[in-house]
């Protein structure tokens, strides 16, 4: 059962009356004019992900939704499936091949498109038109938001600004997936460093037939995090997966529950928040050193740490199917501590303790049909990288910045 | 304690000329500057220098030259990421040849060849990494000082 906002309010008006000793809480109204509660589950799924020419790219840890976007205002849509749910971005990108819909592209204030550029730290990119859109997913709905179409047709080509020598990640294939709906940390892509006029990076251009050069781009024209686009269930996002077996699992089925605390489905519960720093960092601790470039990341396909030095780990051998991968001989176990600030109450600490497994890479994914792991690593030297596998059996809340709910302003992870 | 002996406005920096960074000159440093439009200063260490260029975005690019005036190790850390194939210079198609495609997709990139050795990690928002060549090391000094 799920209970609105309306009435949430309503209670807290009456405990707050009570506290200032009025004794008179029947008196409180209902003033707000917050929208029916909708349906906020979305399905997720990792699987051998989308088919290309006839076959599953069968890609590993990879977590997908259906997103149905539509041209704004109108009941013209289009349901996508295989999009990757990746907390380590903001903001909807599909791949162009993927989408039927004409969509109308953005604007800018010279009345030229805008490019936006993604840049990965493998030096790949993403390179398309900001487009608007109208989002559904479950019962929620975010009218017309920008998204980036990638790798579209009839578009100035990437400027070298983009491509900075990089290598596209821009089909299909490359991604594994036929879109990224970013639901991480952050309310756009980039915010107010790409609204700034003076050097702006090079994620937004304007582009004029004769090609595209950096630009500023206000924060409401940048890529939204669709979730704080929508009219409720709009401060953060719980993602909810089973734990699996040790040699893993043929596919995974969870949900993606929009909000915290604004349904019965998606309160706290024991759940305990850490702020993330500016970047969307927090620090891990193992075998007593701390490293402070930590995140999670559910659009990582393993849990990327440390590197064979620190760990002991031999790397994967170049020639195996698991190159970049950790392959111990035997399956190792291990404690790190997760720590950041109490969002609520930002000189205390709160720490808690993730167990993990990192097995032979190798021998996991030799002669498996599984898709998902929750025991396979790789070097992420300085860091930890917490990806998919660290979602297996938990409860990992997303709390979006300047978004507020019981556990504090985001942005702040809870698990 | 680190003191900053200079700092170089882009303006002047514009008018100088050189190639590109990792493995370059300390001239090369200059492009580098130019292209980042940033500002930069230089810190001395022993055995070697740092040259700090730092972008209005607030991401940082350490530029490590050894007293004979070569660019030994880069490192970066930031918001966005610099254009690896200005910063790694005539290194940067080993790199690019270097990357696993699969592991990692997009989040890390690690080479570690016998020379060349480059680690870039992070996510939308927050980049960071480190590149150095072995061969370059000043004598005494370790890559550790490459961060």
């Amino acid at each position: 059962m799920r209970r609105g906002v309306a009435a949430a309010t309503v209670a807290l008006m009456v405990v707050s009356l009570a506290a200032c000793g009025d004794g008179n809480s029947s008196s409180s109204s209902e003033t707000t004019s917050a929208p029916p509660p909708v349906n906020n589950v979305q399905p997720v799924i990792v699987d051998a992900g989308p088919l290309v020419n006839g076959q599953s790219l069968g890609d590993e840890d990879i977590l997908f939704t259906t997103v149905t976007i539509c041209i704004p205002g109108t009941v013209t849509c289009q349901s996508i499936d295989h999009i990757a749910v990746d907390t380590g971005s903001s903001g909807l990108r599909i791949v162009a091949s993927q989408l039927a819909l004409a969509l109308p592209n953005s604007m800018n204030s010279s009345g030229q498109p805008i490019g936006n550029c993604v840049q990965y730290a493998d030096n790949s990119y993403q390179w398309g038109p900001i487009a608007k859109a109208d989002i559904k997913m479950a019962g929620e709905v975010a009218s017309a938001i920008p998204i980036q179409v990638v790798g579209a047709e009839n578009f100035p080509a990437p400027p070298a600004d983009c491509t900075a020598g990089g290598t596209p990640a821009q089909t299909v294939s490359d991604l594994g997936a036929n879109g990224i709906l970013g639901v991480g940390l952050f309310r756009q892509d980039c915010g107010p460093a790409c609204a700034s006029t003076a050097s702006p990076p090079a994620i937004y251009f304007s582009c004029a037939s004769s090609g595209c050069s950096i630009a500023s781009v206000s924060v409401t024209e940048q890529l939204q995090n669709p979730v704080w686009m929508f009219p409720q269930d709009n401060n953060g996002v719980l993602i909810v997966l089973p734990q699996i077996a040790a040699g893993g699992a043929l596919s995974v089925q969870g949900s993606m529950l929009f909000g915290i605390g604004t349904q019965s489905d998606n309160t706290l519960g024991s759940a305990q928040a850490q702020a993330a720093d500016g970047f969307g960092n927090f620090t891990t601790t193992f075998n007593g050193t701390k490293y402070s470039n930590s995140f999670i990341d559910s659009g990582s396909n393993a849990l990327f740490f440390l590197d064979s030095a620190t760990t002991g780990f031999p790397d994967c051998s170049a020639g195996s199917q698991a190159v970049g991968f950790y392959c111990p001989d035997s399956t190792a176990n291990f404690t790190a501590i997760n720590s950041g600030p109490n969002p609520s109450a930002s000189t205390t600490q709160v720490s808690v303790n993730v167990a993990f497994s990192i097995a032979n890479a190798v021998s996991l994914f030799n002669n498996s049909v599984n898709t998902a792991f929750n025991n396979v690593g790789g070097a992420n030297p300085g860091a930890f990288d917490w990806g998919l596998p660290f979602f297996f059996g938990r409860n990992v809340f997303i709390g979006i910045e300047g978004q507020s709910s019981a556990a504090g302003k985001g942005p702040y992870w809870a698990y | 304690m680190k003191r900053p002996l200079i700092v170089f406005s882009v303006l002047f920096a514009a008018a100088l000329s050189g190639f590109a960074a990792l493995g370059g000159s300390e001239e090369s440093v200059i492009n580098d500057q130019v292209r980042f439009q940033a500002s930069r200063r230089i810190v001395p260490e022993h055995g070697y220098r740092i040259h700090e260029i730092s972008r209005g975005d607030g991401t940082l690019i350490k530029e490590y030259v050894s007293l004979d005036g070569k660019v030994f190790g880069v490192s970066w850390k930031g918001p966005t990421l610099p254009d690896l194939s200005q910063l790694l210079g005539s290194s940067f198609v080993e790199f690019k040849n270097s990357v696993h495609p699969r592991a990692g997709r997009r989040k890390t990139a690690v080479v570690r060849n016998s020379d060349l050795v480059v680690e870039s990690t992070g996510h939308m928002r927050a980049f960071q990494g480190r590149a150095y060549l072995n061969s370059l090391l000043p004598p005494g000094i370790t890559q550790e000082v490459v961060r």
